[in-house]
């Protein structure tokens, strides 16, 4: 190989340095290294571009550095760039090692060309997608490249309508050939290193101005070449019930964005066992070999080209409540992370889910449900709707079950939340004021229900289910969980225990002690005012100590004991405030945009 | 277009304005539209309350019959109108974007963003922001042909630039000379400029 100054082939026999090649490169790199089947790639690095801005121009030997890097992507691909019968396209894209505003987005399907769509067509056998394909390029040409509005390519139209249009539009000639523009938009992202966001950016955020992006150029592929290519998404785990059984779906014949917009059924990830059993064994292969390695379940998509895999992007799946608990505590018994590592894995909120009451089988499907909203805080909350918040403390005050309904909330409300059994309000979202006041004072809440829906149950006894976002006519039978009775929350509270760095203890078994009811004084809802309000206390109780910032706030106030229960919430909550959180770092890397 | 006729025309885009705002927006000085305003509301042409100056119907009348004269140049220039297109087609895409400013799906439903969601927020400011590089070169080619406008391109850079540094209502508040203030008032001398019609 000769000498590389400018450019690095990510073929996975280093790992070389994040500053150097940027974030995307650097995960492509990652995964090569693990020996796994990424779309083969290179990268200018920050090197090349640093140069750049200092000489105000491509330094001495990069065009012929990246011209022997496409030429070791033909090699690897078996396609060539600009020509058929097998055209090779690429996409580009900046990579700066801290992410910033500004820097210059994905170009996609360079190069294609007259030439390389009819190759195309001929190839995946679909002249339409070919064209799209071809009028996709000019489109992000224009937007992406040239910065240019009002250029409109229309389908029926052809490269030399749309290179017209684009002159027209945008002022500027896009190259003729394939490398020119390559070229040009290698020399676009080095520009937008020094565009006016990224540059006040850095100047913000005391970035230095001369560390210079890095460009990826990567290989693309395509799942709709034949009945042997697809795509789909794999779970490395199921992320519904935590079961340790890969979970996915695949689409055969299909491009990314065909998943996405649900005009296809995909269907369960085994079918690939009929159609491309050897691409199904090289994706579980590497499920196991991406968990392993990252220590966490993953979320992975990947696209099936011709018969042979290769993956595009790799992350820590998001997961549900049950989920979380069971992959924690699960990998925990396999060896695969530390009781520490697994008490990050599950957070105060997704076990007060889990442990909220809830509604007895049977109870909502013969229940007369009155409206629905967005389900903001879990819990099960049965009282009289009352729709003003001096009236609901006073009824409350007398021992009456109350539930607000509001049109929306406000610190005025206040009083009047905190005597409810639930809080329901007709509009806003997760992140209104009722939304996050009933989850830091544990309240069940519904919101966003519509205009006039629950004020106008004034006076009716309602039953507010805050993990469905359903509120139903009358009483209904409601229970709680045991945080005791199920193996795996029990084990979680055993680690937690030991690493909460102050004891937490349930109402009944509470030692003999002033405790401070948070729930009961002013600005006791919002855990920024704990510090405070928590100094010279023994031991406290209140919804706002089941967070980190909360916890954290007692263990430095020096109390003896919290109290609440479920005790396991504000258990997490206390050994996530004693450790620093792991660093969740992604292997992600993409082909397809 | 004289002084006299561009202190009016800054007050016909204001509707109801001061000096020092019309000043602004014509980049003239503000000693030169007090006098001008000044005079017109003693011949009857300008009505005052307070500080604030509003045409009169009858002269509202004869600015606007005196634009095809005073625009001439402008409406028979292909370029200027090809470059007001490309100005409706980022008007559509600010337009939307203040509607997504101003408003956030929450299941399903478009309800008012109530500006707690930091991270949504910051992702339209960097869309604002985008937009505006897109905006720039249009903002250009309309200043070639009447070269005043520019103040309103450096207007516009101001309030996002507020904006990205954390004083959100530079994005739309109507109140001050927010992005989509000084978008729409641009809007209104354009449309003026060119006797075209505002399509919503």
């Amino acid at each position: 190989m000769p000498d590389l100054r400018w450019t690095l082939r990510l073929d996975g026999s280093a790992l070389p340095d994040k500053s150097l090649i940027g974030g995307k490169a650097w995960s492509i790199a990652r995964m090569r290294a693990l020996g796994l089947p990424v779309p083969p790639a290179f990268v200018v690095t920050t090197r090349a571009c640093v140069e750049f801005l200092a000489k105000g121009d491509w330094p001495d030997g990069l065009a012929e550095e990246i011209d022997a890097g496409m030429a070791w992507l033909e090699e690897a691909t078996g396609r060539r760039f600009g020509h058929g019968p097998q055209p090779l396209l690429v996409s580009v894209r900046s990579g700066a090692p801290i992410s910033m505003p500004g820097m210059m987005d994905t170009i996609l399907n360079m190069g294609i060309c007259a030439e390389t769509e009819e190759a195309l067509a001929e190839e995946m056998g679909d002249a339409g997608f070919a064209h799209d394909v071809h009028r996709r390029f000019y489109d992000l040409y224009a937007d992406i490249v040239l910065k240019c509005v009002g250029a409109e390519f229309p389908p029926e139209g052809d490269a030399e309508s749309w290179a017209a249009t684009l002159k027209e539009k945008s002022g500027q000639a896009i190259p003729e050939t394939p490398r020119d523009r390559l070229f040009a938009s290698i020399d676009a992202v080095f520009n937008s290193w020094n565009g006016r966001r990224a540059k006040r950016y850095r100047k913000h955020h005391g970035i230095p101005d001369d560390l210079g992006t890095a460009v990826a150029v990567q290989a693309m592929v395509f799942g709709n070449m034949d009945a042997q290519s697809g795509t789909g998404v794999l779970f490395s785990r199921n992320p519904i019930t935590g079961a340790r059984k890969p979970y996915g779906e695949y689409l055969a014949c299909a491009q990314g964005e065909d998943v996405v917009s649900g005009k296809f059924t995909p269907q369960p990830v085994e079918t690939m066992r009929e159609t491309v059993p050897a691409a199904f064994d090289a994706l579980m292969a590497a499920s196991e070999t991406l968990e392993e390695a990252n220590g966490d379940v993953q979320d992975i998509e990947f696209t099936v080209q011709k018969g042979a895999l290769f993956l595009l992007q790799s992350r820590a799946a998001k997961r549900a409540p049950a989920a979380a608990v069971r992959i924690a505590t699960e990998m925990v018994r396999e060896g695969v992370i530390t009781p520490q590592v697994a008490l990050t894995r599950v957070t105060p909120d997704q076990v007060r889910l889990l442990l909220a009451p809830r509604l007895k089988p049977g109870e909502a499907e013969a229940a007369d449900e009155l409206c629905r909203g967005e389900a903001a805080s879990p819990g099960i909350g049965i009282g009289t709707v009352v729709t003003d918040s001096d009236e609901a403390e006073r009824r409350a005050a007398a021992g009456e079950n109350v539930i607000l309904a509001r049109v929306t909330t406000s610190p005025e409300d206040l009083h009047g939340m905190l005597a409810a059994k639930a809080v329901i309000t007709e509009k806003g979202g997760s992140t209104s004021h009722a939304a996050v006041v009933s989850r830091a004072l544990g309240v069940a809440c519904v919101v966003g229900c519509g205009v006039g829906s629950v004020t106008a149950h004034a006076g009716q006894t309602v039953t507010v289910d805050g993990s469905t976002g359903r509120i139903y006519a009358g009483a209904l039978a409601a229970e709680a969980p045991d945080e005791d009775a199920e193996a795996d929350l029990a084990q979680l509270k055993d680690w937690a225990q030991a690493a909460c760095p102050i004891p937490v203890h349930t109402p009944e078994a509470a030692p003999q002690a002033q405790v401070l009811d948070l729930n009961a004084i002013e600005g006791g809802e919002d855990a920024a005012n704990l510090p405070r309000l928590l100094e010279g206390a023994e031991a406290a109780t209140g919804g706002a100590l089941a967070t980190e910032e909360g916890m954290a706030a007692a263990i430095a106030a020096g109390l003896k004991f919290v109290v609440g229960k479920p005790a396991l919430p504000l258990l997490l909550a206390g050994a996530r405030a004693g450790t620093a959180h792991e660093d969740r770092e992604t292997v992600a890397v993409s082909a397809q945009g | 277009m004289n002084e006299q006729t561009l202190a009016l025309h800054g007050l016909a885009i204001k509707k109801h304005g001061d000096a020092a705002g019309i000043a602004q927006i014509t980049g003239l000085p503000e000693e030169t539209v007090t006098k001008h305003l000044e005079a017109a509301a003693q011949a009857g042409r300008v009505n005052k309350a307070g500080e604030k100056y509003m045409l009169a119907p009858t002269a509202a009348i004869s600015l606007q019959s005196g634009y095809s004269r005073d625009f001439a140049e402008q409406r028979a220039n292909a370029e200027m109108n090809a470059a007001y297109d490309d100005f409706e087609t980022v008007n559509d895409q600010v337009k939307q974007l203040i509607t997504d400013w101003q408003t956030m799906e929450v299941g399903g439903e478009r309800l008012p963003n109530d500006h707690s969601d930091k991270e949504y927020d910051a992702a339209i400011i960097d869309r604002l922001g985008d937009l505006h590089e897109k905006a720039e070169p249009v903002l250009d080619r309309l200043t070639a042909h009447v070269p005043r406008l520019k103040v309103y391109k450096d207007m516009l850079l101001e309030a996002l630039e507020r904006a990205e540094d954390g004083a959100i209502e530079w994005v739309s508040d109507a109140r001050i000379m927010s992005y989509h203030t000084v978008w729409f008032e641009l809007h209104e001398d354009l449309l003026r400029i060119l006797g075209r019609e505002r399509v919503e």
